[in-house]
């Protein structure tokens, strides 16, 4: 490649003074700061009459940071984006409108991705080409699957949340189920025919790895494939608010034979570039509130942040079996609330609840406990 | 010590814009709600009553109609920059926008670039149109 050029030895420098530490640690003192005040002001503030105290709405504003970044964190160490917890899990467990939840994942969706661009970009791990291409196509389906479901909950009410609740619960028990298997991904994809179409496109970008301590050059394919299915991811992530990241990693991997640990790194580009196509629809019919949405931003962010960090330095295995107990107690929600409001079965009593989410958790207890035992 | 690939401008320049302006809409929406609490009349939507709303399970447009008097539109920070929900709404559409200038630099990177990549200049500015026009609200399905 014409473009990959070995550059001189570089000195290094305390690792503190490199990004994303300054920047990170100007962030949580903002927070910090930002919380104190909050605290300050809202514990003190008169309550208007038929108002939520000012008490209250801290907690709420610090609930939320919170649970983002715990979500960030988990998600980030599992693998995969915030989005694909948090509008689950709300819709599950919440009586929050489908469309203002949806709409929020969509911004924690997007800003997990936007925040791991960076880092992508200057490691030199993710392609900007084959995410520009990919976006082309995707930006297309997540505006329409955007509008899409600004058309379903405006014309069909209860059915529609009900339907929603229930497809969603679908495709999570699927996603967990997937998570079990491993699916087919390949970490260095076999190439045995570049189509013409794709060898015109010269999407390939080297990449050092630094496990084989050399750098990787690798040849793609079925272009136009990737470009009809992301199509379809796209309208996914834009009707249900999700990230797409674990359809967007498969589809590069397996389709166009992008390797694994690439095709991951542009899924997070990929996402934050897409959806902020597919945002603009929510953010025009009102969807998005800001005090509400801001809290999941800055959890998302930082939990982004810091969640990266961790993930260089620990083994994960377990995260991944923990996370995939909550999808399934999460789809268990998402289906019980969906014919609930479908008018199918009566509200769930918490008896039920509790008894299903103990089941899955003895069951993820004893794959921790056996992967830790197996040294994963 | 060790070897590195030199990336190419236009990925550099993409991957900087977009985090950066993704750092600064994140302490634009840490601020954004304590300019809120500050003064809870100056806001579009009073911060006591609409989480109250939201929590009722409301819709969008019903929050909005009943706190708010009606949703002023997406781009209600023009008007009311200086309000907490005007600002923080600001520094949410800042990050929703952040593909736009990144883009754009992305594409004069890959101008500058010897030999030109004309494809892959027209497709980012492509994707910059695509996010431009949904901002906008020109097309709509409902």
């Amino acid at each position: 490649m014409a473009q990959s050029v070995v550059d001189a030895p570089v000195k290094k420098r305390s690792k503190y003074l490199e990004s994303p530490w300054p920047e990170a640690l100007l962030m949580v003192a903002v927070l910090i700061l930002c919380y104190i005040a909050l605290a300050f002001i809202s514990f003190g503030a008169e309550t208007p009459p038929g108002g939520m105290s000012g008490g209250r709405i801290f907690m709420c504003l610090f609930g939320f940071f919170f649970l983002s970044f715990v979500i960030a964190l988990v998600a980030v160490v599992a693998g995969i984006g915030g989005g694909v917890l948090f509008t689950p899990i709300l819709l599950a467990f919440t009586s929050l409108d489908s469309l203002i939840v949806r709409a929020t994942g969509l911004i924690v969706a997007m800003f997990s991705g936007l925040i791991s661009t960076g880092p992508f970009m200057r490691g030199g791990l993710a392609n900007l080409r084959i995410c520009v291409f990919c976006a082309a196509a995707y930006g297309m389906g997540a505006f329409t699957g955007a509008q899409g479901a600004i058309y379903v909950a405006k014309y069909l009410g209860a059915i529609g949340e009900g339907i929603v609740r229930l497809a969603l619960g679908g495709i999570l028990i699927g996603l967990a189920t997937f998570f079990i298997v491993g699916g087919k991904k390949i970490e260095w994809p076999e190439v045995k025919k570049i189509d013409g179409f794709t060898k015109k496109l010269k999407l390939g970008l080297p990449y050092y790895e630094p496990s084989l301590k050399k750098v990787m050059h690798y040849p793609l394919t079925r272009a136009w494939q990737t470009l009809c299915a992301i199509v379809g991811v796209g309208m996914l992530s834009g009707f249900f608010g999700l990230g797409a990241g674990w359809a967007i990693v498969p589809t590069q991997n397996l389709i166009m034979a992008v390797p694994l640990k690439v095709a991951a790194a542009n899924s997070g580009v990929l996402l934050g570039m897409g959806d902020c196509v597919a945002v603009w629809p929510y953010l025009l019919m009102g969807a998005i509130i800001p005090l509400f949405a801001a809290p999941w931003l800055v959890g998302q962010v930082l939990g982004g942040l810091l969640g990266a960090q961790i993930l260089i330095r620990i083994k994960a295995g377990f995260v991944r079996l923990i996370l995939i107990g909550i999808m399934f107690f999460t789809s268990f929600g998402l289906v019980c609330k969906g014919l609930n409001l479908l008018g199918v079965i009566g509200p769930v009593p918490m008896t039920v609840n509790g008894a299903v989410f103990v089941g899955i958790m003895i069951i993820v207890v004893r794959g921790v406990i056996k992967q830790i035992k197996s040294g994963g | 010590m060790e070897e590195k690939l030199k990336m190419p401008v236009s990925q550099k320049l993409y991957g900087e814009f977009i985090y950066w302006i993704t750092v600064v809409s994140a302490i634009i929406c840490m601020v954004g709600p304590v300019i809120a609490m500050l003064s809870v009349e100056n806001n579009v939507m009073n911060p006591h009553y609409f989480f109250a709303e939201i929590f009722a399970g409301k819709s969008a447009a019903e929050v909005w109609q009943t706190v708010g008097g009606g949703f002023p539109g997406g781009h209600f920070y023009l008007k009311h920059p200086f309000t907490g929900d005007g600002f923080t709404q600001f520094g949410l559409a800042l990050g929703c926008l952040c593909a736009i200038p990144a883009l754009i630099a992305a594409a004069i990177g890959y101008l500058r670039q010897k030999p030109k990549v004309y494809l892959y200049a027209c497709l980012c500015i492509w994707v910059a149109f695509m996010v431009a026009v949904s901002a906008v609200g020109f097309v709509k399905s409902h």
